[in-house]
């Protein structure tokens, strides 16, 4: 495998173990895991291209993941169709995109 | 049955009467006299419907292949009595009494004359004991009874209990004020009345309550029958013209009031409150022709107004007097229109490039002759404020308010919301979402309580629409003044604009969902 640092895909691991491949730029969406996988940091993170975070699960995280490659594909576009949100899930949704800071 | 209990027959008709004031024995003569009527009933009365009756056409003597043969009888046409397979009914006229074996299977229906009942619960010695009743009723009316008729007797036991009751009971509920019970009197009789003029003025209302203007929306009007000779004038629309005049009140909100579900609104006073701003939600009243919000507090309008005075029926506005603050007290401005010292302008329009002027600039229309030409009647753009950048809560980044430039911050402009405004949306659509109360809120995680009470803000008043793409959202994240000049709407449509007249703009709050919004959609105007 390449080098860990620039790689083009990052990992992201959920707290109860659930590991969600995603291309690097859409991760960076993130404000949080743009700092933690910033290369000049130093951070474990940024060496190991592998980001755990503990305080969302697996299910949060998958959606969060989803908004990530919905947000990338929809970066330039004129008309954004709305992304669907289950309604037991828009709380946590919140509170993971404060953590995450997006 | 009949012959279970033996009745005095004579002595029905005469207790009739008597029977309904006797106090004692009131409940089971009550029964006695339905199951002396139904009793009455049964003797009397038919099967309560007829056999079916159906044409002839299943007869084969009657159909289309011997049409013109002599049928007994012509001229009339056959009628058959029975079921449709040709059962016949042996005597249509049977008497009730020949169901009687039948009417003893339970149907499932209990009625409350059933005799079964009746006689189960009737006490045999009730018949004797309502002659003393009525004695006892004659002698001593005072005498305290069970009488129903008698209200004089009865209400001064509940007026000593009066003055206790209703305490507890304004306790419990949120009081009616005054003014809201007055209003809901006022709309009460508009409805009744078919009158599509409420006048809700001088009443010194501080908030519409919620509910008070929602039975507005079935509003009928009603045909006047009175006006005996026929002129033209008699004939009018029976399509409501509903006005709304809330002034000279004390309103400082419109919050949670549903008067912009009010679709048919076609006028609205609410001139002189003490409103500080208009809710975006003003934009759902798409058939509003006359506004006036002179005398309150406004010190900006929102861009839905325009929206409205631009592409809706709006076509008289009233703004002034308001606290608006003027072009030079709100800081730089990028002009859009022409001044009075420059007038080598060409005339196809407003010039969209700002001009610098050196002196205090007056703002004119520009010059033409002849007939006023097409946007002398409409809004004009005059000028446009710098643009405040908000971040992904709503709170004004730490950047100067810029114009027009490209975002120097780290992010760049996405025109895809942010994963807070994502959820938000799905947070603002929840069932119960704009009930919950402020108690409620606190128990939330104090990181996310200011974005859930947008989100229940939207929801009570409707959600905002982006100024530039038009779609809804949650989180503003750019804000800017615009200056529009919207003299013909203010004066009733009457006059345009004069060749070279000084234009006296208006603030509009421009709000829009992304950064790609502003830096892409205002180059595009």
């Amino acid at each position: 495998m390449a080098d860990p640092t620039t790689s083009e895909f990052v990992t992201l691991v959920s707290c109860d173990g659930f590991e969600f491949i995603i291309p690097r730029s859409a991760a960076c969406i993130s404000g949080t895991i743009r700092r933690m996988l910033d290369p000049a940091s130093k951070f474990s993170e940024a060496l190991s291209g592998r980001c755990v975070l503990e305080n969302l699960t697996g299910i949060v995280l998958e959606k969060v993941c989803e908004y990530f490659m919905y947000n990338e594909k929809h970066k330039d576009q004129a008309n954004v169709p709305d992304m669907e949100i289950p309604a037991e899930l828009c709380l946590e949704l919140l509170m993971a995109a404060d953590y995450l800071d997006t | 049955m009949d012959n279970e209990v033996p009745l005095p027959p004579p002595r029905r008709i005469r207790h009739r009467s008597p029977s309904r004031l006797s106090p004692a024995g009131s409940v089971a003569s009550s029964f006695r006299k339905a199951r002396q009527l139904s009793r009455f009933d049964d003797r009397s009365s038919q099967p309560s419907s007829d056999p079916a009756l159906f044409s002839s056409d299943d007869i084969p003597a009657s159909g289309l292949e011997n049409y013109h043969a002599p049928v007994a009888g012509a001229g009339r046409k056959r009628r058959y009595r029975g079921t449709w397979w040709g059962e016949q009914v042996a005597d249509p006229k049977r008497k009730r009494a020949d169901f009687k074996e039948k009417r003893h299977v339970d149907s499932g229906v209990w009625m409350g004359s059933d005799e079964s009942i009746a006689e189960s619960s009737l006490p045999s010695e009730d018949a004797s004991n309502w002659g003393e009743d009525l004695l006892k009723t004659v002698l001593d009316p005072k005498a305290p009874s069970k009488v129903a008729n008698a209200p004089s007797l009865v209400k001064p036991s509940d007026m000593v209990s009066m003055p206790v009751q209703p305490r507890p009971v304004v306790l419990q509920g949120p009081a009616e004020t005054e003014e809201h019970k007055y209003a809901k009197a006022v709309i009460n009789e508009c409805l009744e009345k078919g009158d599509d003029s409420v006048d809700l003025g001088n009443i010194n209302m501080r908030v519409i309550p919620p509910g008070l203007l929602r039975p507005l929306q079935h509003l009928t009007k009603l045909p006047s029958l009175h006006e005996a000779p026929v002129s033209e004038n008699a004939y009018f629309s029976l399509q409501p013209f509903l006005r709304i005049y809330l002034s000279n009140n004390s309103l400082t909100t419109l919050y949670t009031s549903e008067i912009f579900d009010l679709k048919d609104l076609k006028v609205l006073s609410l001139r002189n409150n003490k409103l500080t701003r208009i809710p975006e939600a003003i934009r759902k009243l798409t058939a509003l022709q006359v506004l006036n919000v002179s005398m309150n507090r406004l010190d900006e309008l929102p861009w839905d107004l325009l929206w409205l005075l631009q592409q809706g029926e709006l076509k008289h506005f009233t703004a002034h007097p308001n606290p608006f603050p003027s072009i030079d007290e709100s800081g730089p401005v990028e002009w859009h229109c022409q001044f009075d010292n420059a007038n080598d302008e060409d005339k196809d329009g407003d010039s969209d490039e700002p001009e610098a002027p050196e002196v205090t600039p007056v703002p004119i229309f520009r010059e033409y002759e002849g007939t006023p030409p097409d946007d002398a009647w409409t809004p004009i753009h005059v000028a446009t404020g710098p643009v405040t950048r908000l971040d992904m809560e709503g709170r004004p980044l730490d950047l100067t308010p810029s114009f027009n430039t490209p975002s120097t911050s780290s992010q760049p402009a996405s025109s895809a919301p942010s994963l807070r405004e994502v959820s938000l949306r799905a947070i603002s659509k929840l069932p119960g979402i704009d009930q919950l109360t402020d108690l409620e809120l606190d128990e939330f995680p104090a990181l996310v309580i200011p974005l859930i009470s947008l989100a229940r803000q939207a929801r009570q008043e409707g959600a905002q629409h982006c100024s530039i793409c038009q779609r809804e959202f949650i989180v503003p994240r750019a804000r800017w003044t615009e200056w529009w000049d919207c003299t013909p709407h203010e004066n009733g449509m009457k006059r345009p604009r004069g060749s070279g007249e000084q234009l006296r703009p208006l603030p509009f709050k421009r709000v829009s969902c992304s950064w790609a919004c502003v830096s892409g959609g205002q180059s595009v105007e």
